[in-house]
């Protein structure tokens, strides 16, 4: 009678050593998880594409959650990828005052995290990199290139179509396009931040500005709908090209409006190469090849000549994934 | 051509609510150009019937047939004479439309058709006109909400009477009209029933106005028929009485000669004074403890008096004092704990909390008063006594109000301050839709609460109730003016007819 | 045997304007607390007043204007329809959606409206023949909605490009008139005369003033409340083409905002979200004065996050200037 019973335990025991074995040999593939502030917006899936891109190339799983713009929710999604096994995180946070705590969890956890898009809370140190675009150079870049635009139109007077100010990449596009136009004698009449980031909103809003200050020579679009929306705006008015619309981001929306003539300047920003090199930097930290900390990006400036350039097609096939749309 | 013999014909109905069975075979039949009184006591199953013909319930079993109207020339005119009208108890009014626009609106059948406003006014005034001319012309365009319970009343009828139905269903249409109102309902009806053989069955307490207006009755009782169209000239009110099963009443009714004149200070609570004073112009009223005060004539004046004794608003052109005091209640709160219980026939909107059950209502004004904050198991018990205590029979505790037919209803109102023992006790319209037997009850038991010192405030537009019960009445005329005070003796029908300008 | 004879000429004519004047009461407070409103931001802001501001406003407020109108008719049944700024949304994404995959123009409005139909007869049957209430139903048929409106391009946003299509919003079909203001005036007036004049529109009233005497004298009180959800639905649609025309790209959150600032306006109007009372106009007033509150604060250079603030306020004492109004009466 002892016999069968010895079988059985030792087929369990070897039952139990197999699974083992398969589950950890399943846990060598790592998983990454790239975590969004929110989906609803082209950027933030863009640098999804990017990070699911990189993270095939690199032999690893991903898997995807949204915060939906709330802080309470992005930690929980923390968690949950912790539960979930998850070897690296891509963030892109909801806020940069939203991430000490991340970091001190993931800290405890010792999992590397990477920012995209938006950094980390200034002080903050723990993480392996953030990679942003350089927020502040574009902003000065933009700032002086919407200054001179307007210059050209006879005026020195800007209007800008912004971000939530409470996001640190706005305050420092903010920062930088200020002085900008201190330096090179231009007037910020006028500044709306946008709430839901739709093309109606900027529109509004283009056209409250314009009707407000009907000396304005330029506007200074934060994001890829205030292009759309400004855009718009002027071609309902007839007045496309009059007053110099130029934006940040790029989508093929405002790159099809830059070659019509309704938008004069993209400063492109690489949504999915910011995912793409994030992602290559928490592999780096798991395979201990080396990181770096800040990885500020730069937002190249393109216009209707230069757009077809090799160079600039480069970046835009980092700003936007094939299936969005033509490049 | 075979003139069918009735118009509307009901045979073994059979309706049943779960466990409860309501009607148990009842047979009831209606000739064109008719008036039929339907009576029955509380509960016996006059309004589940009623709902069953008009259409608003279904019946288990039992047929239901409707004669075409003889003086129907083709079957499309006989199909569309077969509309029945009905007034319920609750009514069936849209607050938020004209009255024009409700009296009007069930005309039209087709909802892409157009709806002529000013057409709309034309008829209902003419339909309002039939019982209240300067009511037709002033109220047409008024919205329903603002109307007072009176109000609607009226205009409900109109819609009923205007609707060219071959059958009205009436529940209790006089019960908020004032004599002169009644008197004119009463005479359209029967042109109505002579020129256009409109046959008209309506439930009602009031034995007089029975009798003034109907030709035969039918009589309820447990559900099945007892008295089946015998004509009134042949059956007496004791007769009928007994048939509803109402027979056994308890102690008569004291008559009104052998009570002892009230003095303060008499009764139960002696040593307690209470006494109430009411003045405006050209009327000074003392009202000892013990005393039942009636209220005569329609409702304008009486309701000025009653909403300032009960905190509802203040107290406008009447001064009102008691036990020498000057009191001013800034709230019904404020009135409630000081005595003052209010009980109101408008059960919908003054009196049940629909939503809660009969333990709720019953403590409700409990709480209120003793400014409970938690609900207490004993709550329980005292409903159970109270229950007792007025020979109510519910389901359960916790049941919802509507499983009460309306005389239950208005008992449980008065359960509500029992226990409270109110020093003052108003009832505005008290035993609106309430049945013969429950009425004593109700009469009993404010003669008790009388004898135990509170001063009872009763304001009834039905004289016989006042003459009854009443050692004082203080009398209002139309435009809401308080005439005279009429006591012992003179409290008559024909006083209070007089006193109020009601006369007919 | 009439013993009434009516009141002729005159006399009537003037009961007529005055009850007309009373019946619209509280419309006409709003209408004057806009021009108030737009004065006052004139004072500050002289070009709030000149003809392309005021052409900017009726263009940003058409869309809202005729999700209000849809909205208006379920409220007044006493209803509710949170699915409207999601349906606004979708049908503009399938509408792009059918136009990149080569349809018509006019084929594809089809396909758009189709789904203002089809989520409107789903709130219908659901509210009137299941029973479930309208809050909970339109508030899953807004979820579900919203999140197809991703789904369908995978979130990302279609640009519109058929010029033909454009003329939905910003052609003359009649001169000197832009198209979007012909279909809120055509609207306007269909809707206000049909709540008015039409026994349906009465029925409506009725419904929302008491749904179960409504049904004791007879009226249809399901298929009128299954017409109120259906328009509600085809209306929002509508609205999402409108705006997706001008626009010339749709995109998923488009109408996410819409939905409370349409029950505002329809409230604003004068309906009660207990049903029985509001009108067409009011719906209009209530979408306009909105409408203006941004443009004021945009004009003015209002902090934006202030506006939301500033946006409730008026509104408060646009409502409590009514009510008392309506006290004193």
């Amino acid at each position: 009678m002892r016999q069968p019973v010895r079988t059985l335990a030792f087929a369990a025991i070897a039952f139990s050593v197999s699974l083992t074995a398969s589950v950890a040999h399943a846990a060598d593939a790592k998983t990454v998880a790239y975590i969004a502030p929110s989906l609803d917006i082209s950027y933030w899936q863009w640098v999804g594409y990017g990070v699911k891109e990189r993270a095939q190339e690199l032999g690893m799983n991903y898997i995807e959650l949204t915060s939906e713009n709330s802080p309470a929710k992005q930690m929980d999604n923390v968690r949950t990828a912790l539960t979930r096994g998850v070897s690296a995180i891509v963030m892109g946070p909801v806020s940069s005052t939203s991430t000490p705590q991340i970091l001190r969890l993931l800290k405890e956890k010792q999992l590397p995290i990477a920012f995209a898009g938006i950094g980390p809370q200034e002080g903050q140190t723990d993480y392996t990199s953030a990679v942003t675009a350089n927020n502040f150079e574009t902003g000065k870049a933009q700032g002086a290139y919407v200054c001179k635009l307007a210059k050209e139109r006879g005026s020195n007077k800007v209007g800008m179509l912004s971000l939530p100010q409470d996001r640190e990449n706005a305050q420092k596009y903010l920062a930088g396009a200020k002085e900008s136009f201190k330096a090179d004698g231009c007037d910020l009449t006028q500044m709306l931040e946008t709430h839901g980031l739709t093309v109606s909103e900027a529109v509004a809003q283009a056209n409250d500005i314009l009707t407000a200050h009907p000396d304005i020579r330029a506007l200074y679009g934060m994001y890829d709908e205030a292009g759309t929306g400004a855009a718009k705006a002027l071609q309902t008015r007839g007045m496309t090209g009059k007053v110099a619309v130029v934006t940040a981001d790029g989508s093929p929306t405002t790159i099809k409006l830059l070659r019509d003539g309704a938008i004069q300047g993209l400063f492109l920003q690489e949504a999915v190469g910011q995912g793409i090199d994030a992602t290559t930097q928490v592999s780096n930290a798991l395979t201990g090849k080396p990181t770096t900390q800040q990885l500020a990006l730069k937002e190249p400036l393109v216009t209707k000549d230069t757009i077809d350039q090799a160079d600039a097609q480069k970046v835009v096939k980092r700003v936007y994934p094939p299936s969005a749309g033509k490049f | 051509m075979n003139k069918p013999p009735y118009l509307m014909t009901a045979r073994g109905i059979v309706k049943s609510y779960g466990p409860t069975s309501v009607l148990k075979g009842f047979d009831l039949s209606v000739a064109a150009g008719e008036v039929h009184a339907f009576l029955g006591g509380n509960g016996a199953g006059k309004s589940t019937f009623i709902k069953i013909i008009s259409g608003q319930i279904d019946r288990d079993s039992g047929s239901l047939e409707f004669a075409p109207n003889s003086a129907s020339s083709s079957a499309a005119d006989a199909s569309d004479e077969n509309t029945i009208a009905v007034v319920n108890q609750e009514l069936a009014l849209l607050p938020h439309l004209t009255v024009a626009e409700n009296i009007a609106l069930p005309r039209s059948r087709r909802g892409y058709g157009l709806f002529n406003a000013s057409e709309a006014r034309r008829i209902a005034v003419d339909a309002l006109s039939l019982i209240d001319p300067t009511f037709a012309q002033a109220s047409v365009d008024r919205l329903v909400a603002d109307l007072s319970l009176h109000e609607r009343q009226l205009v409900e009828i109109a819609r009923a009477l205007d609707s060219g139905a071959s059958l009205l269903l009436l529940d209790e249409p006089t019960a908020n009209l004032t004599a002169g109102e009644t008197e004119r309902l009463f005479t359209v009806i029967r042109r109505l029933t002579v020129d256009k053989g409109l046959a008209v069955l309506f439930v009602s307490h009031r034995m007089r106005e029975i009798r003034q207006i109907a030709d035969v009755c039918t009589i309820i009782r447990n559900g099945q028929t007892t008295i089946d169209r015998v004509a009134l000239t042949s059956i007496t009110d004791a007769e009928i009485v007994e048939q509803m099963g109402q027979a056994a009443l308890g102690p008569a009714a004291e008559p009104r000669a052998q009570r002892r004149p009230r003095t303060s200070g008499d009764g139960i609570d002696a040593g307690k004074p209470n006494d109430l004073r009411v003045q405006t112009d050209g009327i000074d009223l003392e009202i000892a403890s013990g005393t039942i005060l009636g209220l005569a004539g329609p409702p304008d004046g009486p309701e000025a008096l009653m909403d300032a004794l009960i905190g509802v608003s203040r107290a406008g052109k009447w001064s009102i004092a008691r036990n020498g005091t000057a009191v001013s209640y800034r709230r019904p709160s404020t009135a409630a704990r000081d005595g003052v219980g209010f009980v109101s026939g408008d059960r919908a909107n003054k009196g049940i909390l629909a939503n809660l059950p009969i333990v709720d209502n019953l403590a409700a004004s409990a709480r209120i008063v003793g400014r409970k904050r938690a609900v207490r198991r004993e709550e329980v018990a005292q409903g159970s006594d109270l229950l007792d205590a007025l020979s109510i029979r519910a389901g359960s505790l916790w049941d919802l109000p509507a499983t009460l037919s309306g005389g239950t209803q208005q008992k449980l109102l008065i359960a509500r301050w029992l226990r409270l023992k109110p020093t003052v006790l108003v009832l505005e319209e008290p035993t609106r839709g309430v049945d013969i037997r429950t009425k004593q009850e109700i009469y009993a038991l404010i003669r008790e609460m009388a004898a135990q010192g509170a001063i009872i405030v009763w304001w009834s537009t039905e004289y016989l109730e006042l003459v009854e019960l009443c050692d004082t009445v203080l009398a209002f005329d139309p435009d809401g003016h308080p005439t005279s005070v009429l006591r012992g003796d003179s409290i008559s029908e024909a006083g209070l007819a007089h006193a109020t300008g009601m006369a007919a | 045997m009439k013993t009434i004879t009516q009141p002729v000429g005159e006399a009537s004519r003037r009961r007529s304007s005055i009850r007309l004047l009373s019946l619209y009461r509280t419309e006409i407070a709003i209408a004057i607390a806009i021009i108030v409103m737009e004065l006052a931001v004139g004072a500050i802001v002289p070009a709030a007043l000149s003809v392309g501001n005021v052409a900017n406003v009726a263009q940003a407020a058409a869309p809202l204007v005729i999700m209000a109108f849809g909205v208006l008719l379920v409220v007044i049944t006493g209803g509710i329809d949170l699915s409207v700024g999601s349906v606004f949304s979708l049908t503009g994404m399938v509408t792009g959606l059918a136009m990149a995959h080569g349809f018509s123009a006019l084929a594809s409005s089809a396909a758009g409206l189709s789904i203002g139909v089809l989520i409107g007869a789903i709130n219908g049957a659901l509210v009137t023949y299941v029973g479930l209430a309208p809050f909970v139903v339109t508030l899953s048929t807004y979820a579900i909605a919203g999140s197809l409106s991703f789904i369908v391009t995978d979130g990302h946003s279609l640009p519109i490009s058929d010029p033909n299509f454009w003329l939905l919003d910003a052609g003359t079909l009649i001169p000197g008139v832009p198209n979007y203001v012909l279909w809120c005036a055509v609207l306007l007036i269909v809707i206000e005369f049909g709540l008015r004049k039409l026994v349906a529109g009465r029925w409506l009233y009725a419904i929302g003033s008491s749904s179960s005497s409504a049904r004791v004298i007879g009226i249809p009180v399901n298929r009128v409340r299954m017409t109120a959800y259906l328009l509600s639905g085809l209306l929002a649609s509508f609205s999402g083409l409108v705006s997706v025309s001008y626009i010339g790209n749709a995109e998923a959150t488009a109408g996410s905002s819409l939905m409370l600032q349409a029950i505002a306006a329809v409230v604003i109007g004068g309906a009660s979200l207990f049903g029985g009372t509001g009108s067409a106009f009011g719906a209009l007033l209530g979408a306009l004065m909105i409408t203006i509150i941004q443009n004021g604060a945009n004009l003015i250079g209002v902090n934006s996050f202030w506006q939301g603030t500033v946006t409730g306020v008026v509104i408060l004492i646009a409502v409590l200037i009514d009510r008392i109004t309506k006290a004193r009466r």
